[in-house]
């Protein structure tokens, strides 16, 4: 009994030359259509994944600053491009996402408004050879090379809200709970300073494993047998609706107050408004934060997207900011030039959506506000003019 | 008595009694049709989202219930009739057929949706007082219907005429369908039974969790757990299963923290995997 | 061989093809490929699905990560990290499998929600000890591999990588534990009765998954820069089991084309294609459904890649099972066998004798095919001695008894039905003779004995090597159970009722070659049988069952004189 190889083999051939000028064929028919010398801008934002319910408005919020921009001249005399591309999966895939567009769009420039994670397996891939703006809220202690930080820091966060808890409301004891990684960390490492100095007493630190499938009924029952005048919440996403509404539900927001340093328009929403009494969040963009500069992003906003606009929040406002910062930040520098733009960058100016912000150290000072939550609104209760970020990078 | 102590207790048994109520619908397909439905927190997520529409529409809460067996009732049949029944001797492709279907559920959730958090109001707000503590009205009220659904099933279970031939069919197949017992109608009900259960799951647990469509993930470990540890095919096994599992992670989360809690489960679980398999309560 | 080097060939040409970033994409999917293959290996050949790959993959990565860091300034130290890191997976994969497949257990799933949970802690463990693993923002600034810098590089270690796992995998399908992994998905009761441990088997395959995984892994670090618990989660298990189903779990390539295809797409449709995701979804339950070959079982033959064989290569002579093995007898004493309220075997005590045709008869219930079961270790006696020449037996597994000799041919006819006739007999002939590390030779399948030789001249068609077993008669199907039996050479030859469902010329046939057989092997022959006629045929001795225990011994005629069997027999009493 033989083996006859010829047919099977000249198939299989045949079979991987196809396979072969297909996958070279893919990459042409999925490359976007542009004009050569725009000026490509990679995005990346939450396509996917827990987070991509803030990719509509991330995107949106992008769009339009990308279009004033356009209106106004460009960046240089290019018209800007953006490339959205998603930054909701694991740090790998968006290293994998950043190679693709430095290697075949050739962007000038990246715009990143997603977790930590995610930002340092990208600077440790774009390696300083595009510019890097990193928008959204994050624990501080970026000064990669090239890379451009206008996100809230743990200063801009917790000093004055939680300072104003301390001293306005009274509260002396406070009880911290986030979920178990860097950025809480960070955050109740600086809020632990900022209560000794106000003569204030931390009464216990908790974490949860961040992504477990955390109950919180047991943890409620401690704080209320601890009866501390506040909570210092640093749990993100399903966790902190959880908590929140646990929280509520056990009666406690009765004598305790909570300041949730990551609670959002979408975030309040699934918190409810029977759980969000005496709940506060401290964060440099609300959708009815108040000044001009706000009106006219709102009114451009709504202008441009109408009733099918998506909820409007601090993700995603933060990419108008990440847009407008490019162009300040290129135009004078003259090119995307790394050394130009590192030295360029101090002082510059650009809008964001609550108003002008200025760079030193490669971080930005801005205006924070103190919200309280009213039913499923927040009311802007402070507002804490030009907070330092802490934060200062040497050029 | 010390009130932490008092309302850590009642913390536990809120833990087990709701774990009991939504795994008894994975008990009864997998205990008793011996197949691993890992869509299973994905009808507990639709359970859920139905008492957010019906909340959304204004009707009253207990309208959630028909709305929800009707969708899980017409899902579990096509998905029974579509998916399980040409796989029951493959155990494997099962697991990966249904986990196919969990993942086309949650996407249809999302696109429906959308990926936000949804709140259910709380339909029975405010705490009460007794034992010299304040615990939430609800939770009471589901620790209480808890019990109670799994006992009325049992019942149900052990003295109907289904229940009979369910168990006929079970112990053996061929003389049941010999005696004139319709097997695949009884099977599809049993599964659609598991599904539906699950669906009323959901709706008790609504107002307590963040309705969102990855919200399935989260049950479908933990209840496989609760049957593994506590034994197939006897409501002993689940409850036993359901005590220590949420038993344990309440009682340590109670003592250190959440960490704590959650890796003691899964310790234990794989314990019981490896040594264990066939539970506490391992049915002859 | 064509096959292979066409593979290679491709393989190498292929970045010339196609645009430096696809070059650099497929050389990412390359090393989740070669994990791949692992998962194929254990789910389309061993029969059992690993849901926590992941865990091995991200291991490694973790290891070879930290030593790049560590060893920064010796970039060779780092290097032999890479396959140190893989063993280490391995080794823990094999360590797991030992320990859970030993216990006896209903169905495969519980190995699965294990690994499954395993696969979780893992995850958990990685997120929570970040003074090691830097938590949930991963390993950062790991150095890459010196000298491979380049886009391109890193698709060649990549493929690299994975034309070596390919290649590992292809000598393992065509070598003898291939075959065996294959025959365990298929019958792996029949597999322990032919004396091979079933759970080192399955072990063995896990911890090459577990290697396989792990080298993909510890690649993973220096190419990336940066491990992430993601690396080692559930997420990556799940895409690895998907990859599998879709590419065809059943053959070598499938999973690596899966994983290659299926991952590119996704990460390259993801950003354009909304609904990608739901497609799928759906794509993937109607691979399930309809195509459990996956993708590549539609484009090849399943067969042609498993056997990498060119011209009918020789025969080689099997060797003969060491020094003659005397004969034993067998025998037992007070042996009793209870299941709940019920007593099988009540207080039996039989003394077969060492050489010659024995048969057992006695009503339905009696206990017979259960004293088989409990001579050959697979049902556990309450009390009792089983003794077989000096050794005791009682307690072995049923792999250890049967290579002290004992075969056994079942009730109902037990082959490997997907398996090809020359390879049922192959493994019969490996039973009780080939050293552990010959089953990793490939020359193996080309054994053969004068005993086979006999049994081929006498039954033809079990000379017609490549038909599938499952392709046979009822009838030839007994036959060849039989002969697998008998080519085992054993001391003791257990038969459950041979001649059942057999034609009168069948029947016969398998009569001749039981008497032949018992001269040639010399041992003892204990056949259960109802057919007086038969038992009057062959019988030297009959021993009658009843209610677990012995009635009575005697000749043929002697039995049917005895009034107590008569009155069994006839319905007297009970």
């Amino acid at each position: 009994m033989t083996h006859r190889i010829q047919g099977p083999t000249r198939r299989k051939f045949l079979g991987t030359a196809a396979a072969g000028a297909a996958f070279g064929a893919l990459p042409a028919l999925v490359r976007t259509a542009s004009a050569a010398d725009d000026f490509k801008i990679g995005l990346f934002i939450a396509l996917s994944g827990p987070a991509s319910l803030f990719g509509p408005t991330q995107r949106a919020s992008a769009e339009l600053a990308a279009e004033e921009v356009n209106k106004a001249g460009g960046i240089l005399g290019r018209q800007v491009k953006l490339i959205p591309t998603d930054a909701g999966g694991p740090p790998a895939e968006s290293t994998k996402s950043a190679i693709r567009l430095m290697l075949e769009e050739k962007v000038d420039l990246f715009i990143g408004s997603h977790d930590s994670a995610t930002r340092e397996a990208l600077v440790a891939t774009i390696k300083g050879k595009v510019p890097y703006i990193y928008t959204p809220t994050y624990e501080g202690g970026e000064c990669a090379f090239n890379t451009y930080v206008i996100a809230d820091t743990p200063e801009q966060q917790i000093r004055p809200s939680l300072t104003w808890m301390m001293k306005d409301k009274g509260a002396k004891s406070v009880y911290m709970i986030g979920d178990d990684y860097v950025w809480p960390r960070k955050c109740n490492e600086y809020a632990k300073k900022l209560i000794s100095e106000n003569g204030g007493k931390v009464v216990a630190e908790e974490y949860v494993p961040f992504g477990a499938p955390n109950k919180f009924e047991e943890i409620v029952t401690r704080i209320k047998s601890a009866k501390p005048d506040t909570v210092l919440i640093t749990l993100v996403g399903a966790d902190n609706v959880n908590f929140n509404r646990t929280f509520a539900g056990f009666g406690l927001d009765k004598d305790i107050s909570r300041l949730s340093l990551l609670l959002e328009e979408n975030t309040l929403l699934g918190v409810g408004a029977e759980s969000s009494k005496n709940l506060y969040s401290s964060m440099s963009y609300y959708a009815n934060a108040p000044g001009e500069a706000n009106k006219k992003f709102k009114q451009a906003y709504f202008a441009k997207f109408g009733d099918k606009a998506p909820q409007l929040g601090l993700i995603g406002a933060d990419c108008y900011g990440g847009v407008n910062c490019a162009k300040a930040l290129v135009t004078k520098a003259g090119g995307t030039n790394a050394q130009k733009c590192m030295a360029a960058s101090e002082g510059i100016t650009f809008e964001s959506a609550a108003g002008p912000w200025t760079m030193h150290g490669r971080h930005v000072d801005k205006t924070m506000y103190l919200a309280d939550c009213k039913g499923t609104e927040f009311e802007i209760l402070q507002t804490f003019a030009n907070v330092k970020s802490g934060e200062v990078c040497k050029a | 008595m010390d009130p932490l102590i008092v309302t850590q207790a009642i913390n536990v048994l809120y833990a087990v009694s709701t774990l009991a109520v939504l795994a008894l619908g994975l008990a009864v397909i997998f205990g008793l049709l011996g197949v691993l439905n890992i869509a299973h927190g994905e009808f507990i997520m639709i359970g859920a989202y139905c008492a957010y529409i019906t909340q959304a529409n204004g009707w009253p809460y207990l309208a959630a219930l028909p709305l929800t067996l009707v969708l899980c009732g017409m899902l579990g049949v096509a998905v029974e009739w579509v998916m399980i029944r040409p796989l029951y001797r493959r155990p494997f492709d099962t697991l990966v057929a249904t986990w196919g279907l969990s993942l086309l559920l949650r996407k249809i959730a999302e696109a429906i949706f959308g990926l936000g958090f949804r709140s259910v109001n709380i339909p029975l707000p405010g705490t009460v007082e007794f034992l010299g503590i304040e615990y939430p009205l609800y939770r009471l009220f589901l620790i209480v219907l808890s019990f109670a659904t799994v006992a009325g099933l049992v019942i149900w279970y052990g003295n109907s005429r289904t229940g009979n031939q369910i168990r006929a069919m079970v112990s053996n197949p061929e003389l049941a369908q010999a005696q004139g017992i319709s097997i695949r109608r009884l099977a599809s009900g049993t599964f659609v039974t598991g599904t539906c259960l699950a669906g009323l799951g959901g709706v008790m647990v609504a107002p307590l969790v963040p309705v969102q469509p990855f919200m399935g993930l989260d049950y479908v470990l933990r209840t496989f757990f609760v049957l593994i540890v506590g034994g197939l095919g006897s409501v002993q096994g689940l409850l036993s299963g359901a005590a220590v599992i949420g038993g344990f992670d309440s009682v340590v989360s109670a003592a250190t923290n959440a960490t704590d809690g959650y890796f003691a489960v899964l310790v234990l679980s794989i314990l019981f995997l490896w040594l264990k398999p066939r539970g506490i309560v391992a049915r002859g | 061989m064509r096959a292979a080097s066409l593979v290679v060939l491709v393989t190498v040409a292929l970045p010339l093809l196609l645009s430096e970033f696809w070059a650099y994409q497929l050389g990412v999917y390359g090393l989740y490929a070669a994990a791949a293959v692992g998962v194929g290996l254990c789910w389309g050949q061993a029969g059992f699905l690993p849901l926590g790959q992941g865990m091995f993959f991200g291991l490694a990565a973790y290891v070879s990560g930290l030593a790049f860091i560590a060893f920064a300034d010796h970039p060779v130290i780092a290097i032999l990290s890479l396959p140190l890191a893989a063993l280490l997976a391995g080794l823990l994969a094999y360590a797991i499998g030992a320990v859970v497949f030993r216990r006896p257990d209903q169905s495969g799933a519980y190995f699965s929600m294990i690994t499954l949970a395993l696969c979780l802690l893992a995850f958990q463990i990685a997120t929570s000890w970040n003074s090691v693993t830097g938590g949930f923002n991963g390993l950062k600034g790991i150095p890459g591999i010196p000298g491979l810098d380049d886009f391109s590089d890193v698709y060649y270690v990549s493929a690299g990588v994975l034309l070596a796992m390919l290649a590992v995998g292809g000598w393992l399908y065509a070598a003898p534990i291939g075959v065996l992994w294959r025959a365990l998905a298929q019958n792996e009761r029949r597999l322990a009765l032919f004396g091979f441990d079933t759970n080192q088997l399955k072990s063995v395959a896990f911890g090459i998954s577990g290697l396989m995984a792990g080298l993909g892994g510890a690649f993973y670090a220096p190419q990336q820069g940066i491990v992430t618990p993601q690396a080692i989660g559930f997420g990556l298990s799940a895409d690895l089991v998907i990859w599998t189903a879709v590419g065809g779990r059943g053959n070598l390539l499938g999973p690596a084309i899966g994983a290659l295809i299926v991952g590119s797409l996704t990460a390259q449709l993801r950003d354009t294609l909304p609904f990608w995701e739901v497609l799928m979804a759906v794509f993937f339950i109607v691979i399930v459904l309809a195509f459990p070959r996956g993708i590549f079982g539609l484009a090849e033959p399943l067969q042609w890649l498993l056997e990498w064989r060119r011209r009918k290569p020789a025969a080689i002579e099997a060797p003969a099972h060491g020094t003659r093995r005397p004969p034993a007898q067998l025998a037992l004493d007070g042996v009793s066998v209870r299941a709940g309220d019920v007593t099988i075997l009540d207080r039996l005590s039989v003394d077969f004798g060492e050489a010659g045709i024995f048969c057992v008869i006695g009503p339905n219930g009696a206990g017979k095919t259960s004293m088989f079961n409990v001579v050959s270790g697979e049902l556990a006696a309450a009390s009792g001695r089983i003794a077989f020449g000096e050794t005791g037996v009682a307690g072995l597994a049923p792999n250890r008894v049967s290579r002290l000799g004992v075969a056994r041919k079942l009730q109902i006819p037990s082959v490997f039905p997907h398996l090809s006739i020359a390879d049922n007999l192959a493994i019969a002939l490996w039973s009780g003779r080939a050293e552990k590390l010959q089953l990793l030779d490939p020359r193996l399948r080309r054994w053969t004995s004068p005993m086979l030789r006999e049994l081929q001249s006498r039954y033809p068609f079990l000379a017609a090597g490549a038909r599938k077993a499952a392709e046979l008669s009822h009838g030839e199907q007994q036959i060849l159970e039989l002969a697998m039996a008998l080519v085992t050479e054993p001391r003791v030859l257990l038969l459950d009722e041979p001649c059942a469902g057999l034609s009168p010329e069948e029947t016969a046939a398998v009569m001749d070659i039981v008497r032949w057989a018992s001269q040639r092997l010399g041992g003892a022959t204990i056949i259960i049988e109802h057919d007086m006629s038969l038992v009057k045929e062959l019988a030297e001795v009959v021993y009658v069952l009843h209610n677990g225990a012995l009635l009575a011994k005697g000749s043929v005629a002697e039995i049917q004189s005895d009034p107590k069997v008569r009155a069994v027999y006839v319905g007297g009493e009970k």
